[in-house]
């Protein structure tokens, strides 16, 4: 059983077609990094495997669970498995980073509050904020603040992460310390989903490298193969670019 | 202006202006609770629900207060409802304020940033937790001043509840100017009663806006 399948995955904007037909699986364990150029359809085929985005045709399956928009309880379940940061943080601002990181295993889950706080203690350290878990997210920098939204994921415990971008809107200096913490991840066997323009952490971190263009699939293979022998032209001009 | 007879006017006029606060106090609370199931069913997906939310706040914005407050008193008791002048007050009150609350909270909730619905969506909130844990605490803190502003109009607007005969402050000191032919005693107290109860409300709001702007 894949951790996460799609299976002939459409999603249409309008008349406009970002992708089509999209078959793409994670085993788990698996670190899939996603590249390519804006307006490839990366970031919106991320979004439909929790569906922010609701695709207009096909199928995701989350650990053998089809998502099944008609059955809300059964959807919320099912997205639940499934943590994401985004590139943009999205932390609650009227909470502190604890409240943050405690909120949606207590409101979701309806675990209380002692086993989730005691849990939270260990991951806000893990992601090396110790110091402040009693700030406003207004109080943070840039990747301050995506590390509490990873901790905030971490504490549903999910068994996939998805990562939008989340070093896209850092300044250069930040961007060290949250790639670090999503290779501890990594390192730890999480599953992992990754939409970015860090090829280094692709090249690290990643287990298969898929690189989109059109909204299509235009090549996929380990990080050797595709760093390093790319077999089709588009790839090739695509590195080219950002190496 | 005569300050014995100001001495005796003040603890009539006084009296009043509980009543007034009492008036206003009960009707924002109640329009706020209107205002946010209103503004919800007008942001739903739901047609009908929308459609009905909409055409209250049509009625109650884009009639005169003293028009719904007269039509509530004198009219409903011909289809046989029979309401107290207080309770006539307290409904038409909270009604016109619920359809301004309405549109306040609504604004409120277009301007919460979007990735909020979906950090919530993607952590399994249920629309209901998303509202009520994540979205409405930041619509308040958003839409703080306008509801200052709301409440403040309330107050002076509770006023027109003296045609129904409710003896709040405006009509307390309608009856005292009549009775002692010493108008500007009367309503100068009155006056200064206001500005008092406005300034308090002032106050309170600012110092809430001020808590709230942490984070």
């Amino acid at each position: 059983m894949y951790m996460i399948e799609t299976k002939n995955l459409t999603k249409k904007f309008g008349k406009l077609t970002v992708f089509e037909g999209l078959n793409v699986t994670v085993k788990k364990g698996e670190v899939l990094v996603i590249i390519g150029p804006s307006g490839s359809g990366k970031s919106t085929f991320l979004r439909c495997l929790n569906h922010l985005e609701v695709p207009n045709d096909g199928e995701v399956f989350i650990e053998g669970e089809k998502i099944d928009i008609k059955n809300k309880k059964h959807m919320r379940n099912t997205i639940e498995k499934v943590g994401m940061v985004f590139q943009n943080f999205n932390l609650f601002h009227h909470m502190t980073v604890m409240q943050n990181v405690i909120e949606a295993p207590i409101t979701v889950k309806h675990e209380t509050r002692e086993e989730v706080l005691e849990r939270s203690k260990i991951i806000i350290d893990k992601v090396g904020l110790k110091e402040k878990v009693d700030e406003y997210p207004s109080k943070l920098s840039g990747g301050q603040k995506q590390r509490v939204a990873i901790a905030r994921s971490l504490a549903m415990r999910p068994d996939i992460m998805l990562f939008d971008e989340p070093t896209s809107s850092l300044d250069p200096e930040l961007v060290g310390e949250v790639l670090g913490v999503m290779k501890d991840l990594a390192k730890e066997g999480m599953t992992m989903v990754v939409v970015t323009h860090e090829m280094g952490f692709a090249k690290d971190v990643a287990d298969r490298v898929i690189f989109m263009d059109g909204g299509k699939i235009v090549e996929e293979g380990t990080p050797e193969e595709l760093f390093m022998a790319p077999k089709e032209r588009r790839t090739r001009e695509f590195l080219n670019k950002v190496l | 202006m005569d300050i014995s007879i100001m001495k005796e006017m003040f603890p009539v006029l006084l009296q009043g202006s509980l009543l007034t606060i009492e008036l206003t106090i009960i009707s924002v609370i109640l329009g706020t609770l209107i205002g946010i199931v209103t503004a919800l069913l007008k942001l739903s997906k739901n047609k009908l629900m929308a459609g009905v939310a909409g055409f209250y706040t049509w009625i109650f914005r884009g009639t005169p207060m003293l028009l719904q407050l007269i039509a509530f008193y004198y009219v409903l008791p011909f289809v046989g409802v029979l309401l107290s002048p207080f309770q006539t007050a307290i409904i038409g009150l909270s009604l016109n304020s619920g359809a301004y609350m309405a549109e306040i909270i609504r604004g409120g909730i277009l301007s919460v940033d979007k990735g909020q619905f979906e950090a919530c969506k993607s952590l399994g909130f249920t629309y209901f937790d998303t509202m009520k844990r994540v979205v409405l605490p930041q619509t308040f803190k958003i839409i703080i001043p306008s509801v200052g502003n709301e409440f403040i109009t309330m107050l002076k607007d509770t006023s027109l509840v003296s045609t129904i005969t409710m003896s709040e402050v405006m009509r307390k000191a309608q009856i005292l100017s009549a009775s002692t032919f010493r108008p500007m005693e009367a309503f100068f107290i009155a006056g200064c009663l206001y500005l008092f109860m406005t300034t308090i409300f002032t106050t309170v709001f600012s110092h809430y806006e001020k808590k709230l702007s942490v984070y």
